[in-house]
């Protein structure tokens, strides 16, 4: 323990075990006494000094802002973009039953301050990503906590951290699994120094055409089918064509089919509707299918389907008591029965707001049972097509909204492990950091600790020389930049090199048509991240990583401006490619092996959930996403407002649809 | 491709649907079985000193939501509860602790009942015991008073009630289970791709009917059936072949089975479009694990070696069924078949097939245990056909848990016990510092028990080192326990220090471990802690005792 932690102790009364409660002598004791006894006076006074920021509120949020609270951290920023739904209840305590809709940051917020007044919360209802939440922002922070439940948003908060060189914490919980991190520039690994198990895919032709998975109907379902009827119109931008000698014909033929689907759609609300809708998409697309005779040498083709039919053998069936059983496999003509009745109510919601004047657009949310019901129903109908068995609501909404399990009691030790972290961080005592895995089926102890990892010298996250420029946006041109920046300042001279941003390749020797143009016109503003890739063979640098800021004073003569000067720019080499011999499974993953000897899963976590640990991929062997030597994946995005959209293509796969967590 | 359709789960939640949504990320867990379960556990927290550990492992209970909580605390709030209590706020300041705890917690989730006592000058433990309805678990957080603990444990003892003492006290804390008696799990959920039990090497009538069926012409079946024989009838038909030229037997050494999924592989077809068949990758890939005699798993094992104490008639269906098992295996040499049938590259209509014949086979096999069953339980005592079935599907995964006696250990809860456990861990640290394994943490949950011995917040580190001694004799030979004093200090000075003071945040993490573990006991699912746990808050580390 710290050694500087002895003081004058302050005698406790004991509690006097009584039939009675006893009324204590006028105590002695402060609502810090316990914090300072055991941290010790200095550890103390840093918490109570320390200004950390929380991103998210969701279940390690509720329980880590009561810790962070509790423990006397002085100033406590929540930022969530979510509100509160029902089935956070179950864990997420500072939420009620009457908060539900309401922003998570707020509530929790208004929950956690009174019961410590002297800490100062401030709550964010916003995007973590937002222009305000910027880098300068960011390093106001002593520590960032990550409580966060998607893939993206922990690589922005660690990308932003390394940028402003403040110290993250990041954690994640899987039903019983749980995980704990600290990430220090240049100390420890960051979230992207292993590479995290990508997603499952699909080939856009398996979900449109040849589904042999319930999955694959879901997906279809929920992606396509919801999306064509009641989604956002331009959501067709989305599904990637990228087209291949195979499955050129199929792809135009599909794009065809959803032409006339959204035709389909201006019917909404009237009578005739749900048979339209059944009779496209269940038989007339499904005859065209089976009439491309290839596609079923070896597979069984589908069989379309009769609405009416089938609307007969449904008569009798009880709407009400189907509607019930979220549990029990529906048969196909309680299937009907469900499809025409979230039809009907989805149908209501379109009619309602386009009566408002207001545009309607409805999107997949697990707990909204309309949308819910439609996609258990459709998903099943089509399963029934092609021969697939057919799912209860129950598991459909577990596969359609990837839902995790997610309990209290894992959010409970993860976040108080987080705080144990912190003490450790605000120490400056990084040697100490552990990485800590909760290990629930290792029966022999319930937590695995190791030294934190060492940062991944290839990571394209931070093995890489971060540095800033001041920019006068108004005026400054590409040209500006490579000239007044990269090759003196950053010292390249003659040196060959290429500028990317996320988007792709902004300059390179044989690219060299920006260079006249305004960086305002490329797209790049403050807080914009310029890579610039060495590409010479011989010592090659490091990546260099420019983090844009918008001079806020006059730069003078010259639009660009260095925080450094050039000579005390020092960008290191790229490490020598060491001959690797088979990729190595990274320290993680053989933590996860040592305890996975002791019993199924380990420690292993599962991607995605509610605050989901992306667990490392077991291999170097697959390309990181930012990698440029990488298989390259793109949202495919028109516009930022797709930003939470849940498809993903992968450009390298032939048109895959990636389903994202929410 | 199909999916398994096996009854995973039991009874179906009847509840209202918004009830199903607000568990909805529990239950994909527990199951509405034991969502039911926890629905009726009623818990009595007794709760003392600083009072957090309880109530943060009471709030991990409550949320998932348990039937009904009493606190029993005879503590008022001070100032120093409004610093480290969350569910305490200015308001409470000088009020009975455990009305305001009651009422704060409660407002977690509206559909458990709270009560807590004392209410009068004449309320006492004892009384409230006497009162209440059967408590399902009992916990309680030191320092508790020797008149309380001795109540508890009497109840403990008369009503067969699970006891968990909990302590937490600066950086670290530790719990202990007390169950009454040997515990078994029968659902003890195990990772799916374990549960996998194909009978490759014992097929039944109809299996090897199908197989042979399949497979009668292989070599003239067309590149469809044939990419889509599924793996097990693969399997089966080249096990057949083997056996043909191996004098009758299967492939047993590694080397063996090595050469059988050659055999596997180079009958796949590759002069199709796709130059291979996944049909018979999957088959090549599942020889390791699936081409293996039976043997008894240890846990099952202990199940069926496990010597009762009592007459049979005091046992709990567990033991009955139990019991059906073993003269299940006795007859068979093998377990009642679990049924399922992994996904595989099939025809749907095969596959489907196949699973029946699988599900008759397990349907056979339970109808069977059941039969036994009943007949030991004798006409009087009903036995569960449910159970039965849960049992057969999981029979290769049943786990004991609180094994009383059985070799030469001491009994738990002993202070030869403790020895025992001391001498092992004190011997293990001497072998740590070469390996360079963590030390043992046992030293730290002794510190714990000492300064619960010593009952006084004001003991100094001496007390405390002195007051483990004679926990564990009077008279700890240095020989023995090694450095044992020195590590036994360090402790005792941090724990003195803290007065008996808790951090929040240890108590939060705590209370978390200690709901998770109370979840699989109330639930009878998941394998809990075996019985102690001990936590490092500076090390970050926890470890397990059996003591």
């Amino acid at each position: 323990m710290d050694p500087t932690m002895g003081n004058p102790m302050v005698p406790m009364t004991a509690q006097i075990p009584g039939p009675v409660a006893q009324p204590i002598p006028l105590p002695v004791l402060t609502r810090d006494s316990y914090n300072s006894q055991s941290l010790g006076r200095s550890l103390n006074a840093n918490v109570k000094q320390a200004r950390v920021l929380m991103v998210g509120a969701g279940g390690i949020g509720c329980e880590l802002l009561k810790n962070l609270v509790l423990t006397g951290f002085g100033e406590v920023h929540v930022v969530d973009l979510d509100t509160i739904d029902l089935s956070n209840l179950n864990r997420q305590f500072l939420f009620r039953h009457e908060h539900i809709k309401k922003s998570k940051a707020l509530v929790a917020k208004e929950a956690a301050q009174k019961f410590n007044p002297a800490v100062k919360i401030v709550a964010h209802h916003a995007n973590i990503k937002d222009a305000q939440f910027n880098i300068e922002w960011f390093s106001s922070f002593r520590i960032v906590f990550n409580a966060l439940d998607n893939l993206e948003a922990r690589r922005h908060v660690n990308k932003m951290c390394l940028a402003a060189d403040v110290p993250l914490i990041e954690s994640g919980t899987t039903g019983f699994n749980g995980q704990v991190q600290v990430i220090k520039k240049g100390v420890t690994a960051c979230y992207d120094c292993a590479p995290k198990e990508t997603p499952k895919s699909f080939p856009v032709c398996t979900i449109r055409s040849t589904p042999s998975q319930p999955i694959h109907c879901i997906v279809w379902g929920k992606s396509y089918l919801l999306n064509e009827i009641f989604g956002a119109s331009e959501d067709e931008s989305a599904f990637d064509h990228t087209v291949d000698g195979d499955n050129a014909q199929e792809i135009e033929e599909l794009k065809r089919e959803s032409a006339a689907l959204r035709k389909i759609r201006n019917s909404v609300g009237t009578e005739e509707f749900a048979q339209m809708l059944f009779e496209k998409v269940f038989k007339t697309d499904i005859e065209r299918l089976r009439s491309m005779e290839d596609m079923w040498k070896t597979r069984k083709p589908p069989e379309p389907l009769n609405y009416k039919e089938l609307l007969e053998k449904a008569k009798s069936l009880d709407k009400e008591k189907v509607l019930k059983d979220a549990q029990k496999v529906w048969s196909l003509e309680e299937n009907l029965v469900v499809f025409n009745d979230s039809l009907e109510r989805l149908s209501k919601r379109v009619l309602e707001s386009k009566s408002a004047g207001e545009e309607s657009i409805i999107t997949f949310d697990k707990d909204d049972e309309d949308t819910l019901d439609f996609v258990a129903a459709s998903a099943n109908i089509r399963s029934a097509v092609f021969g697939i068995d057919r799912k209860s609501k129950f598991d459909i909404k577990q596969m359609a909204g990837n839902i995790i399990p997610a309990i209290a009691t894992t959010n409970a030790i993860v976040a108080g492990l987080c705080v144990l972290e912190a003490f450790k961080v605000l120490k400056g005592h990084y040697e100490q950091a552990k990485e800590v895995f909760l290990t629930p089926f290792a029966n022999a102890r319930m937590l695995a600790s190791d030294k934190s990892r060492e940062p991944n010298p290839d990571c394209p996250v931070c093995g890489v020389y971060q540095t800033r420029a001041y920019v006068d946006l108004e005026k400054a041109t590409l040209n500006d930049l490579v000239e007044h920046l990269i090759k003196t300042n950053l010292g390249y001279g003659e040196k060959d090199f290429a500028i990317s941003n996320e988007v792709g390749i902004l300059y390179d020797p044989d690219e060299t048509d920006n260079l006249e143009k305004k960086l305002s016109e490329l797209g790049i503003k403050s807080d914009s991240f310029l890579t610039i890739t060495d590409e010479d063979d011989e010592e090659p640098f490091v990546n260099v990583v420019i983090a844009i800021q918008e001079a806020k004073e006059p730069l003078g003569d010259k639009p660009v401006k260095g925080i450094l000067d050039p000579e005390d720019v020092k960008i290191p080499l790229k490490p020598k490619k060491q001959p690797q011999p088979e990729p190595v499974a990274t320290p993680t993953a053989a933590t996860n092996g040592a305890s996975t000897s002791n019993g199924q899963n380990g420690g292993v976590i599962n991607l995605d959930g509610d605050e989901p640990m992306t667990t490392p991929a077991k291999t170097l062997k697959r390309g990181h996403p930012e990698d440029a030597e990488g298989p390259s994946v793109k949202k495919i995005k028109a516009n930022d407002k797709a930003a939470d959209d849940d498809i993903v293509f992968i450009e390298d796969s032939a048109g895959a649809i990636v389903i994202d967590d929410d | 491709m199909t999916e398994i359709v096996m009854d995973q789960t039991p009874p179906i939640l009847q509840g209202p649907s918004d009830k199903e949504r607000k568990y909805d990320r529990q239950l994909r867990l527990w199951a509405a079985s034991g969502q039911a379960a926890l629905e009726s556990a009623n818990i009595l927290l007794v709760n003392s000193g600083a009072g957090t550990v309880g109530v943060e492992t009471l709030k991990n209970l409550i949320l998932p939501g348990i039937g009904r909580f009493v606190i029993h605390d005879n503590a008022l709030v001070d100032e120093a509860d409004l610093g480290v209590n969350f569910f305490l706020d200015d308001s409470c300041y000088g009020k009975p602790r455990a009305q305001c705890l009651a009422s704060l917690l409660g407002e977690l989730n509206p559909e458990v009942d709270g009560d807590w006592s004392p209410k009068t000058k004449n309320d006492t433990l004892g009384s409230l015991l006497k009162k209440s309805p059967l408590f399902t678990a009992i916990m309680y957080t030191y320092p508790i008073n020797h008149v309380e603990l001795e109540s508890l444990e009497q109840y403990s003892k008369e009503h067969k009630t699970p006891l968990i003492a909990i302590h937490s006290t600066g950086f670290y804390s530790y719990f202990t289970i007390r169950l009454p008696g040997t515990f078994p799990i029968v659902d003890t959920h195990p990772d799916e791709t374990a549960t996998t039990d194909l009978r490759l090497l014992s097929p039944w009538p109809e299996l090897v009917e199908f197989a042979k069926t399949m497979t009668k012409d292989i070599d003239s079946l067309d590149n469809f059936e044939h990419g889509h024989l599924p793996y097990v009838v693969i399997l089966l038909h080249y096990l057949d072949k083997w056996k043909a030229t191996h004098n009758g037997t299967y492939p047993s050494t590694y080397k063996e089975k090595t050469e059988f999924r050659q055999l596997v592989r180079d009958a796949a077809r590759t002069d199709n479009p796709e130059g291979g068949e996944e049909n018979f990758d999957e088959a090549a890939a599942a020889v390791l694990k699936t081409v293996a005699p039976f043997s008894l798993p240890s846990g099952l094992k202990e199940v069926f070696e496990y010597e009762h104490k009592g007459p049979i008639q005091e046992r709990s269906t567990f033991w009955i069924i139990a019991d059906a098992v073993k003269a299940f295996y006795t007859n068979h040499g093998s377990l009642p078949l679990p049924g399922n049938v992994p996904d595989m590259k099939a025809q749907s209509k095969v596959y489907v097939q196949l699973q029946n014949i699988y599900k008759a086979k397990a349907r056979k096999d339970a109808a069977e245990v059941l039969q036994t069953a009943q007949a030991i339980a004798g006409t009087g005592r009903k036995v569960d056909p449910a159970e039965v079935d849960l049992f057969c599907k999981n029979a290769a995964f049943v786990k004991l848990i609180n094994v009383e006696g059985g070799g030469d250990t001491a009994p738990l809860g002993s202070k030869e016990r403790l020895q025992q456990v001391l001498r092992q861990e004190m011997a293990n640290d001497q072998v740590a510092e070469m390996t360079l394994q963590p030390m043992s943490l046992f030293p730290t949950y002794l510190a714990l028990r000492g300064l619960a011995h010593c009952g006084n917040a004001s003991s100094d580190k001496t007390q405390i080192v002195e007051a483990v001694k004679s926990l564990l004799s009077d008279n700890l030979s240095s020989e023995e326990y090694g450095d044992l004093n020195e590590k036994l200090g360090n402790v005792a000075e941090d724990l003195a220090r803290a007065e008996y003071g808790e951090l929040h945040n240890i108590s939060a993490l705590t209370g978390g471990m200690v709901a998770q573990e109370m979840i699989k006991i109330i639930t009878k699912q998941y394998i809990p802690i075996d019985n102690t746990c001990v936590f490092d808050g500076i090390r970050s580390r926890t470890q397990v005792f059996h003591v």
